[in-house]
């Protein structure tokens, strides 16, 4: 979602390339990053694997300058197309003001791209948002190569709300920007739309308004043990606040002593109550589980049996 | 999706003048008390909201995109290990170290750090700040835009599209 900050007069949105592997998304933003002067463009950044393919995203700032006022800057995305990456390109997706989707224009691709226009609709349904409210356009890429679709045949397959659609070549940088700009005038146009009409906020049945640390939802099986009431960090005074949390780390440990987190150096240490449970308590501490009873128990038998013995040793000896 | 993330998902930050005076006094406060080099109030979708400390000798546009990328992608550990998300995290360097710490629901405070300090001030005061941070958020979350307020110019993506093509030129 974009950021409109009037204190730093700056608006700042997000797009994302989307499309399926190798379909020349990283390709259009090198496109864009090339053709970008200097003073426009941040670094742009790749966390992409040893053999060149994208792993999390890429990454690029493009300040387009100051427009009435406000300092106007995209942040460019691309997401890795590879199918099994699907929960990456979810989280690429999470906050995007629009999407490009990269279209493979091969005639053997066209099922690779349905699928992953599915995805599309899928990773945005997980994010609350459908794709007919998204500023989203689709770039036919790879032009220049010979075994291409007829774009109608592309439009139908693939373009069902009719959405701008821009051929292109990335490699050669053919049709990369106004694929861009056509995007970045939707969006914007949205942004101003939805800031001088947005609708009253919903408040949906059981929401607290803005709360600052919503309730941790029950962990699943995962954790068993009952937690105590967690009084929320927010509330907590500072100086208890900075310490690791000693009776939560203790719980997660069950069966095994837990060693309590050391503060941190020059934070004084806070008072809290003894780890072994104190006299007359009756609820089970946190750090009960320390295994001290059988040993004790196996030390009791041993003097028993030591004791018997030796008292018939010394019954045989008067009887003798 | 529960309907909290929906509702934040659908509704855009939007930060005023007073805002960030305000939340610039608290990363102030807190630079001079951690003695940490530099201060980043960021959402969680990588735009940059202010900072504050020295100023920044990198790209604060890409620290930013990557320290949200970041802690996203740590949120799905958090969920394999059945935690809503990590609230804190350290990235440790020869020299410069950064913590980043959730502030609420949707920004995140990362500090930059060097030797002049530890990670325990860093961490103790940055606590502090993000319990002051949350004050302000919640105003700002809560906050309902009158109907006919225009926070950008009409003809605003107009211009825009004109200075793209300043930018690119008309054919490019």
């Amino acid at each position: 979602m974009a950021q409109i900050n009037l204190g730093r007069k700056e608006v700042s949105c997000k797009i994302v390339y989307y499309g399926p592997g190798l379909s020349g998304k990283t390709t259009n933003l090198e496109k864009v990053y090339e053709k970008t002067p200097e003073d426009n463009k941040g670094r742009m950044t790749s966390i992409a694997t040893e053999g060149d393919r994208t792993l999390f995203f890429d990454y690029m700032p493009l300040d387009i300058g100051t427009i009435s006022g406000m300092h106007t800057k995209f942040q460019l995305y691309t997401v890795p197309g590879q199918t099994y990456y699907k929960s990456t390109r979810k989280l690429v997706l999470q906050g995007a003001d629009g999407v490009i989707f990269v279209a493979d224009s091969g005639t053997d691709k066209i099922e690779e791209n349905a699928q992953s226009l599915a995805d599309l609709r899928d990773n945005l349904a997980e994010n609350g948002l459908t794709l007919e409210e998204m500023p989203f356009v689709i770039q036919y890429n790879k032009r220049d190569l010979p075994d291409v679709l007829d774009i109608a045949i592309l439009e139908e397959k693939l373009n069902e709300g009719k959405v701008p659609h821009f051929t292109a070549s990335a490699v050669t940088g053919e049709g990369v920007i106004p694929t861009l700009k056509g995007l970045s005038r939707i969006v914007l146009d949205n942004l101003n739309k939805t800031s001088s009409q947005r609708p009253a906020r919903p408040k949906p049945a059981g929401a607290q308004a803005a709360p600052a640390q919503p309730a941790k939802p029950a962990p699943a099986a995962q954790r068993q043990a009952v937690q105590p009431a967690k009084t929320p960090a927010s509330q907590r005074p500072a100086h208890l606040a900075a310490p690791a949390k000693p009776a939560l780390a203790a719980k997660r440990n069950v069966g095994t002593p837990a060693r309590p987190a050391a503060p941190p150096k020059g934070v004084k240490k806070p008072v809290r109550p003894a780890a072994g449970r104190p006299p007359g308590a009756t609820a089970r501490p946190a750090r009960s589980a320390r295994p001290v009873a059988v040993p004790e128990k196996k030390n009791m038998t041993w003097i028993y049996v030591s004791a018997g013995a030796a008292a018939a040793a010394l019954v045989a000896a008067l009887l003798l | 999706m529960s309907n909290i993330e929906k509702e934040l998902v659908q509704n855009r930050l939007v930060f005023y003048e007073n805002d960030i005076e305000k939340i610039n006094k608290v990363l102030q406060a807190f630079i001079t008390l951690s003695e940490a080099k530099c201060a980043m109030l960021i959402d969680k979708e990588g735009h940059m909201v202010t900072n504050a400390g020295q100023e920044a000798q990198f790209d604060t546009d890409t620290i930013s995109a990557l320290a949200a990328g970041s802690f996203a992608a740590t949120k799905e550990m958090a969920k394999v290990l059945g935690e809503d998300e990590f609230s804190v995290l350290f990235h440790q360097g020869k020299v410069d170290n950064i913590q980043l710490t959730l502030i609420g629901d949707r920004c995140l405070l990362a500090v930059v750090f060097d030797e002049r300090t530890t990670i325990g001030m860093v961490r103790l005061y940055a606590k502090e700040a993000a319990t002051r941070l949350m004050e302000i958020f919640k105003v700002v979350e809560k906050r309902e835009p009158s109907a006919d307020e225009k926070l950008l110019k009409d003809g605003f993506s107009n211009d825009a599209g004109n200075k793209m093509d300043d930018l690119f030129g008309e054919d490019a």
